[in-house]
C-alpha cells in the first residue's frame, strides 16, 4: 500500500478510556495518579532499562532512517507521523535522552531531549495505544529494533502510575475474577458447551463431546473464550477434530480463556493471568496443553509459558501446541479423513495474525490444513502476508469502541490486500481479528465471511 | 603544535574507547528475560550466525524495506569500512600490504591512489546521496532530529578533506605514514604541513567523541547484541530463564 501524505495530528484525540481505582487497584497499580508521579515514572524506566536489553538497546542505536516509517499499519492508514514506528519511540526516546543520557542531559533541546511532561505523557497514552505490538515494523529496521517492546516498555511504565485503560485492565480483572475475558461464569460455560454439544447430534448425529474439567484427560485445550459464544463454529471444529482424531481433551473453566491482556498491560499481569494455564494443566493432570485460535495466546504460551511459570515438566510433553500444529499432524499422518467438497463454494483466503506469524513462527501449518480441506485457497499479495501481514488493525489491547476509528483506519491495508484476491472468506485462527474484520468488512463494504480456520476444518472432517 | 595534534588524537581515542566499552557492556550486562526472536527465525546457533551476518554485512532487513535506499546506504557504510581498511593498509601498514599483495613499490602506491580515489569518491556520492534523502523525502525528514544532521555533516566534512587531499592537495604521503605510525607507537612525530591534514585530524577527533554518545554508537554491535535477531526460536524445545525473575512469584495452586 501506498504511503499516505503526513497528517500531523491525525488521531492525535483518539484515546481509550481511563481505568478508575476499582480496576487498577485489584491489580496492585496505583489507584489515581501520585502527585510525585514523574519521579515515579523515571524510577520505573530506570528499572526497566536495566532488566530488558530490547529496551535499552533500541533507545541508543536507532538511526532514525525511516525503514519502518511506512511499514505500520496505523501509519499507512491514518498519516498521522506518531503512527510511524521510529516517531512513535521517539515519543520515548526524547525522554530517554533528557533522564538518562549524558547529551540529553547536557544538551537538552538541541540533542532533541525533552522533559516528561503531562503533554508528554498524554502523548504516550495516546500513541503507544495506538500501536497493536504487531511487531510489522522490527522485521525491515536493519537493527531489529521491535516497537512492540518499547511500547509494552511504556504500557508498563504508565500503569505504574495508574494510568491505564479501562479496556484492558477489566479484562486482565475479569480474567482473574472468572477465569476468562468475556467474564463467562462456570454455569455458562457448561450450558454453553451442552448447547454445542446438542448442535453437533444434530448436524453429524453423532455424540461429539466438549468436555470441561475432565480429569486425566490426554489434552486441555485452552481456546479464546470468545469460541465458546461469538465464533462457536471454531469450537466446534476443535471438538469434531478431537472426535475424529479420538484424543481424550477437556476444557478447563478456571483457564477458560488462551488470551493474555496482561501483555498489553505489564510483566507482572502477564505472569499472573499465565500461571492460570500451568495451574489447570496441573490440576487436571494433562498431558499437554493445545491451544486454541487466539493470536497473542500463542505468543505468551510458546515463548513465554515456561520462562513466566515453568518448568513445564509435570507435563508428559511440556511443548504447549498451537491447534493447528496439531490439525495439520493429524492430517499429515491420516488420521482424520477430510472431504474438500464440503467447502466448495468457498473462495478462501487466509489472514496471518501477527502474532502467529511473528512472534510464534506459524505461518505453514494453517495453510496446510486449508489446502487440505478446500479447493479454492488464494494467498494475498506477498508483501501483506507470513512474517510481512498487516495486522487487523485491533491487536495489543486496542479492540475497544473508543478506537474504532483508529482502528477501521489501521485495517485499510488488510483491506486492500484482501481486495486484491477475489475472496469470498477471510479465514484467520485468531478471536480478536475474527471480532475485528466483521466491523471492518461492513465499514468498507465488502461482501464475504470471516470464519476460522477450525470452522473449515470441522465443515470438511468425516465425522 | 607538532604534538598538541597526536595529544587530542589521544585524548579522542580514549574516550572513544572507554565509552564505546562502557556502552557495550551496559548492553551486555542488560538481560533479555523472556525469547523474543522475530519468526520465522534459526533454531540452532549456526542459523543464527547466519541470520546476524546477513544482517551486518548484507543489510537484509533493510534491503526488504526499501531496496534503493538499501543500495545508498549498503555501499556507503561498504565505503567507509574500505577506507578504514584502505587507512591501515596505506597508512598504517604500507610495507606489510605492500608485501601481502605480492605488489611493486610502484604497484602498491598506483594501487593506493587509484582504489582510494574511487572509495573517496563513492563515501562521498553515497553520503550525499543519504543527505538528499533525509532532507527531501518526507518521511524521513519528518523523522530527522539535529543530531543526524549533525553525525551526516561531519562524515562529509572528513571525507570531503580527505578527498581534497588527494585530489587538490600537496600531501606529503611520508610524513603522513610517519605521522600515523608514530602515533600508533606512542612516538608522535610531527604531522604533514598541510593545513587540511590538520583539519582533517581534527574532525576524526570529534567523530571519535562523538560515537558513543549519539546514535553511531550502533557500530558497537546494534545488530549482533538485539535480542529480536541473536536469539534461537527454540523456547518450547530450551528453557529460558528470566534472570531477575528466576524464582515463581506465585506458588502454584494445590490441588484439592
Amino acid at each position: 500500500m501506498k504511503a499516505p501524505p503526513i497528517n500531523p495530528g491525525a488521531t492525535a484525540g483518539a484515546r481509550t478510556h481511563r481505568a478508575k481505582a476499582d480496576l487498577l487497584k485489584p491489580l496492585g497499580l496505583p489507584g489515581e495518579m501520585p502527585a510525585d508521579w514523574q519521579a515515579r515514572a523515571l524510577h520505573k524506566f530506570g528499572e526497566l532499562l536495566g532488566r530488558r536489553r530490547s529496551l535499552a538497546l533500541s533507545l541508543d542505536i536507532c538511526a532514525r532512517c525511516g525503514a519502518c516509517a511506512d511499514k505500520c499499519h496505523y501509519f499507512l492508514g491514518t498519516g498521522d507521523p506518531n503512527n510511524m514506528p521510529v516517531a512513535r519511540a521517539e515519543l520515548m526516546r526524547k525522554v530517554y535522552r533528557r533522564y538518562f543520557t549524558t547529551a540529553g542531559k547536557l544538551a537538552g533541546r538541541l540533542a532533541a531531549a525533552e522533559d516528561l511532561t503531562e503533554d508528554v505523557l498524554n502523548q504516550w497514552y495516546t500513541y503507544f495505544y495506538q500501536c497493536s505490538q504487531c511487531r510489522r515494523c522490527a522485521v525491515f529496521c536493519p537493527f531489529g529494533i521491535d516497537t512492540a517492546e518499547i511500547t509494552m516498555a511504556a504500557r508498563e511504565i504508565m500503569a505504574s502510575i495508574g494510568v491505564a485503560p479501562k479496556y484492558v485492565t477489566e479484562v486482565v480483572k475479569k480474567a482473574h475474577d472468572i477465569g476468562n475475558n468475556l467474564g463467562i461464569p462456570e454455569a455458562a460455560w457448561l450450558d454453553s458447551c451442552q448447547f454445542l454439544e446438542e448442535e453437533l447430534k444434530e448436524e453429524t448425529g453423532a455424540d461429539i463431546k466438549i468436555p470441561v474439567n475432565q480429569k486425566g484427560a490426554d489434552v486441555l485445550l485452552v481456546p479464546p473464550s470468545a469460541d465458546l459464544f461469538a465464533n462457536t463454529d471454531t469450537m466446534m471444529g476443535y471438538a469434531k477434530l478431537f472426535h475424529a482424531a479420538g484424543i481424550s481433551w477437556t476444557t478447563s473453566t478456571y483457564a477458560s480463556e488462551a488470551g493474555n491482556f496482561g501483555l498489553f498491560l505489564n510483566y507482572d499481569q502477564l505472569k499472573k493471568v499465565n500461571l492460570r494455564l500451568v495451574d489447570a494443566a496441573r490440576e487436571l493432570q494433562v498431558k499437554r496443553l493445545v491451544i486454541g485460535e487466539c493470536g497473542h495466546a500463542w505468543r505468551a504460551a510458546q515463548a513465554f509459558m515456561d520462562t513466566l511459570n515453568g518448568p513445564l515438566d509435570f507435563l508428559e510433553s511440556p511443548r504447549p501446541e498451537h491447534i493447528c500444529e496439531l490439525a495439520a499432524r493429524l492430517i499429515r499422518e491420516g488420521r482424520i479423513k477430510l472431504d474438500k467438497t464440503k467447502n466448495d463454494g468457498l473462495s478462501v483466503t487466509y489472514h496471518d495474525p501477527c502474532n502467529l506469524a511473528r512472534a510464534g513462527g506459524l505461518t505453514e501449518e494453517p495453510r496446510e490444513i486449508l489446502r487440505a480441506v478446500l479447493n479454492d485457497f488464494r494467498e494475498m499479495p506477498a508483501d501483506t502476508i507470513r512474517e510481512k501481514t498487516f495486522c487487523c488493525g485491533a491487536g495489543g489491547g486496542l479492540l475497544t469502541e473508543e478506537l474504532m476509528d483508529v482502528r477501521m483506519k489501521g485495517a485499510k491495508p488488510r483491506v486492500e490486500a484482501y481486495r486484491t484476491t477475489g475472496a469470498n472468506c477471510l479465514a484467520t485462527p485468531c478471536a480478536i481479528c475474527k471480532a475485528q474484520f466483521p466491523a471492518v468488512f461492513q465499514h468498507y463494504g465488502l461482501d464475504g465471511q470471516i470464519v476460522g480456520v477450525m470452522d473449515l476444518l470441522g465443515k470438511a472432517i468425516i465425522i | 603544535m607538532a604534538l598538541l595534534l597526536p595529544a587530542l588524537l589521544y585524548a579522542a581515542a580514549a574516550i572513544f574507547l572507554i565509552g564505546m566499552g562502557w556502552r557495550i557492556w551496559r548492553w551486555l550486562r542488560t538481560p533479555s528475560p523472556l525469547v523474543i526472536v522475530l519468526t520465522p527465525g534459526p533454531k540452532t546457533s549456526s542459523g543464527v550466525a547466519r541470520r546476524l551476518v546477513e544482517e551486518m554485512f548484507g543489510f537484509r532487513s533493510l534491503f526488504k524495506a526499501d531496496h534503493l535506499f538499501w543500495v545508498f546506504a549498503w555501499l556507503f557504510h561498504l565505503s567507509l569500512l574500505l577506507l578504514l581498511g584502505g587507512h591501515l593498509g596505506g597508512l598504517v601498514f604500507p610495507k606489510f600490504s605492500q608485501t601481502a599483495l605480492g605488489l611493486t613499490e610502484i604497484q602498491f602506491e598506483w594501487l593506493a591512489q587509484v582504489a582510494g580515489s574511487a572509495v573517496g569518491v563513492l563515501a562521498m556520492a553515497t553520503l550525499l546521496a543519504l543527505l538528499v534523502r533525509r532532507c527531501a523525502a518526507e518521511r524521513p525528514r519528518r523523522i530527522s532530529t539535529i543530531s543526524d544532521f549533525f553525525a551526516l555533516a561531519l562524515l562529509l566534512l572528513i571525507i570531503a578533506s580527505g578527498n581534497q587531499m588527494r585530489f587538490m592537495g600537496g600531501l606529503d604521503l611520508m610524513q603522513s605514514r610517519r605521522f600515523v605510525s608514530g602515533w600508533l607507537a606512542f612516538s608522535p612525530a610531527a604531522p604533514p604541513s598541510d593545513p587540511v591534514f590538520t583539519v582533517h585530524v581534527l574532525l576524526i577527533c570529534a567523530l571519535l567523541v562523538y560515537i558513543p554518545f549519539s546514535k553511531l554508537v550502533h557500530i558497537g554491535g546494534a545488530t549482533l547484541l538485539s535480542p529480536t535477531l541473536n536469539q534461537r526460536n527454540n523456547p518450547r524445545d530450551r528453557r529460558h530463564v528470566n534472570p531477575w525473575d528466576a524464582l515463581p512469584a506465585h506458588s502454584p495452586r494445590q490441588s484439592p
